[in-house]
């Protein structure tokens, strides 16, 4: 490495720390300026920060925010413990037999391509507009990554370790407990980062077709309503909340899978 | 010798015999799969067990599909004007994504400032579902061509930047090292060994990217929309045509497995260097 003069040095560190500073100025300044020029497009940051105080003030459809957001969160987690228990067990099913995987995963590969949001009219059509509709989509929209995730993981486990196993005289249930779920255990995360992500925007997607709580519902609400304040507050909260669901899995993950470290 | 070996030739050929079999079994097994939920959906619906207003049997639904081609009924546009103009939506968003996304990526994976500056906007806007951008666009840009394009490029944009990103971060440092003991300015090292060593990451995250665009899009024209396949899903649901709901949905199916294949042949091409082990 050449020495740098500290002249340099103090320039470097400047435009290290300066950077991401003025990124983040630039963007406050181009809201204001943007919003000042047109109101009806862009309501001012403190406008957003007002309709945030009054959600609280004065509840939507009975119930604050927070409400709201409990709502949404509920609907995401119910269906995630269903997805979890079934996408799991049916992806180590078409991973480890290749009887259940030409019969159920040609099914499955058939299902698989039709995106979560794309199954909302027909849920709607079948089951209406109440919770039970929005927990199936969300489970729709989870249970496919899992599958995929799982399956794939099952299957990418060296054959030289089953058949070590075999040969030491494990039956399948074994091999299958001691060295292949464990081994696919980083990819089976990875599958449920997937479907946690994947779950909060399909909560969204049917929320915003119709329903009385729930952030989604909040953002048509204000759409409808030319209140692009409430539509702000609610973009920037379900922004928040899936930031914050992105880093519980992220420790979870050191926790559950510490020798996956990548 | 020549006895072993032609009796191991003979095994060899036996055991090609059986693989062939299994292969053809499992292969009929997985028509079988298909062809078992087929019949069971006729069946409930024949027998009355589900209200076929509500599930169509699938022979309604292949003559629907048909149907579709040449009538306009309900939603005012034939499947094919559908398809185009979904498919017109979804790549321009797409194309326009990969053009500053994998670019945008690699540089802040290989220039430190592009990253401190960049990195905090990009923050912002990532936990963004891209479903929320909707009614915000709506509002700025109306309904049109564009304002779809671009709600499809937010959804898009983030997984071209996030793997351009990490796959020029994983570039082999003896490699670099190696180069820059040559002589190779930065600029050429990026050209030469980050951008190639990074492409197996661009092209997974392309993967995504494509997958949430048409997934995207779907939302994009249930909620705003003249025409494409969510809207006609959308128009199928409020005059109560399941058939044409599940056309739809046959149809955006079909079309993401069919893009996403043609994605497959594309990385397969450009990655024909990379050793397959």
């Amino acid at each position: 490495m050449d020495r740098m003069s500290s002249k340099q040095k103090m320039i470097r560190t400047v435009l290290y720390w300066g950077l991401p500073v003025l990124a983040v100025v630039l963007i406050i300044v181009g809201w204001i300026v943007f919003s000042a020029g047109h109101p009806d497009l862009m309501p001012a940051p403190w406008d957003v920060w007002e309709r945030f105080i009054r959600t609280f003030t004065r509840p939507i459809a009975k119930t604050t925010l927070i409400g709201h957001a409990w709502a949404s969160l509920r609907r995401v987690l119910i269906a995630l413990l269903i997805s979890w228990a079934f996408g799991i067990a049916f992806g180590i099913l078409i991973g480890w037999s290749r009887w259940a995987r030409a019969f159920f995963g040609s099914i499955f590969e058939v299902i698989r391509p039709i995106p979560p949001i794309a199954w909302i009219p027909i849920v709607i059509m079948w089951f209406g507009l109440g919770e039970f509709p929005k927990v199936l989509l969300v489970f729709i929209g989870t249970f496919v990554p899992l599958v995929i995730n799982t399956s794939a993981g099952i299957e990418m486990v060296d054959k030289i370790n089953i058949h070590v196993g075999r040969i030491f005289g494990g039956s399948n249930k074994q091999i299958l407990k001691e060295i292949v779920i464990p081994t696919a255990l980083p990819s089976i995360f990875a599958g449920i980062r997937t479907s946690v992500s994947s779950g909060w925007t399909t909560v969204l997607a049917a929320e915003m077709m119709g329903a009385q709580q729930g952030l989604g519902s909040l953002v048509t609400r204000g759409w409808q309503g030319s209140d692009l304040s409430l539509v702000l507050v609610s973009v920037i909260t379900i922004a928040i909340i899936g930031a914050i669901l992105a880093v519980i899995l992220q420790k979870l993950e050191k926790v559950v899978c510490p020798w996956n470290n990548k | 010798m020549a006895a072993d070996k032609k009796n191991l030739e003979a095994k060899w050929s036996e055991y090609l015999k059986q693989q062939k079999q299994a292969n053809v079994k499992y292969m009929l097994l997985s028509a079988a799969g298909i062809l078992t939920v087929l019949i069971i959906w006729q069946g409930v619906v024949m027998l009355g067990l589900v209200d076929s207003h509500l599930l169509p049997p699938p022979t309604e639904v292949l003559a629907t599909l048909l149907d579709k081609f040449t009538n306009t009924v309900p939603d005012g546009n034939v499947l094919g004007t559908n398809i185009l103009a979904s498919l017109q939506v979804a790549l321009s968003g797409f194309c326009v994504a990969i053009i500053i996304g994998v670019p945008l990526g690699l540089l802040m994976g290989w220039w430190t400032y592009a990253d401190r500056f960049i990195r905090p906007i990009f923050e912002l806007v990532r936990p963004v579902p891209p479903i929320a951008w909707i009614p915000l666009v709506v509002v700025w840009m109306g309904v049109g061509l564009k304002a779809k394009a671009l709600i499809i490029f937010f959804t898009a944009f983030v997984p071209c930047v996030i793997n351009s990103y990490t796959g020029i971060k994983l570039t082999s440092q003896v490699l670099i090292d190696v180069s820059r003991t040559f002589g190779a300015p930065n600029w050429l090292i990026f050209w030469k060994i980050g951008i190639p060593s990074s492409l197996p990451m661009v092209f997974a995250g392309i993967r995504v990217a494509l997958g949430n665009s048409w997934s995207t899009l779907v939302a994009a024209e249930m909620l705003a929309a003249s025409a494409g396949l969510g809207y006609m899903i959308q128009i199928g649901r409020t005059v109560a045509r399941p058939d044409i709901v599940i056309v739809g949905m046959v149809v955006i199916g079909a079309i993401g497995a069919i893009l996403s294949a043609i994605l497959s042949r594309c990385e397969r091409y450009f990655l024909r260097w990379k050793v397959n082990r």
